[in-house]
């Protein structure tokens, strides 16, 4: 499995918190990498703006200042430094950011900046319904949308969200329920 | 005693360079921290490759603040 897939079936050398030694990851899913899209764009924006944008803007502006050698080469360092920084904490949230379908229940793993997270889970049995939604240029052109899992109780419903093939996960997750309630009978 | 106010404000820069190079430097360490919690739950064949990455975006902060150290 690559570092960039967002949806594999039966992955191999995956393995997650609190697998249990039977259980068997059946589908592994991040978002769709095109969600990636804007941050990347802006990281283009970040890496082009002191050798391009910042000089169009000082002669366009008609600006003249002289800084101190030493804070120029500071400067220029921690830009790129931030920059790297920034990239990195954004491909890390969407790398860490997983939804697993396992052969005994549905796990949905969230960071959020860096610092908090959120495991999630339901039991397949405890799966009432399941649906998704996509909508949109872009979910419609590259075939992804939301998968909302709704359980019995009081337990909340899980959403995956911009899963790509979300009408793949719908049908392997409602077969794999299937399957459990017809061995219960 | 008479202060040059050029000499005070390139002092109060300088000070204030070094202790955004620090803050940056404690948030490199936390993404570090961050990065072998998220590699717990999720353990994948390139997570290798991103903990190299985040050890030197760390090592590449810690240098920076004594570089400033030293030029400024």
């Amino acid at each position: 499995m690559g570092p960039l897939t967002a949806f594999a079936v039966n992955p191999d050398g995956v393995r997650f918190e609190t697998q249990e030694a039977e259980e068997v990851v059946i589908l592994f899913l991040r978002q769709h990498i095109i969600v990636n899209l804007g941050w990347v764009i802006l990281a283009v924006i970040l890496i082009l703006a002191p050798t391009v944008l910042f000089p169009l803007l000082a002669s366009g502006l008609g600006l003249s200042f002289s800084v101190p050698v030493g804070y120029v080469i500071l400067g220029t360092l921690f830009w790129y430094l931030g920059t790297f920084g920034f990239i990195l904490a954004k491909f890390l949230g969407w790398y860490f950011n997983i939804y697993i379908v396992t052969n005994e229940r549905v796990v949905d793993i969230d960071f959020y900046y860096l610092l908090y997270k959120r495991f999630s889970q339901a039991e397949l049995n405890k799966i009432q319904d399941i649906s998704y939604a996509s909508g949109g240029i872009f979910a419609t052109f590259f075939n992804y949308g939301n998968v909302t899992i709704e359980t019995a109780g009081e337990m909340p419903n899980l959403e995956f969200d911009k899963v790509p093939y979300p009408e793949k996960v719908v049908e392997t997750v409602r077969n794999l329920t299937e399957q459990i309630q017809n061995n219960n009978l | 005693m008479n202060i040059d106010f050029f000499t005070f404000g390139a002092l109060v820069l300088k000070i204030l360079v070094l202790v955004g190079f620090a803050v940056y430097a404690i948030f490199a360490v936390v993404m570090v921290r961050q990065e072998y919690l998220m590699a717990h739950v999720l353990e994948e064949s390139f997570e290798p490759f991103l903990r190299m990455l985040v050890f030197v975006h760390l090592a590449a902060a810690v240098g920076l603040f004594f570089l400033a150290l030293v030029i400024l």
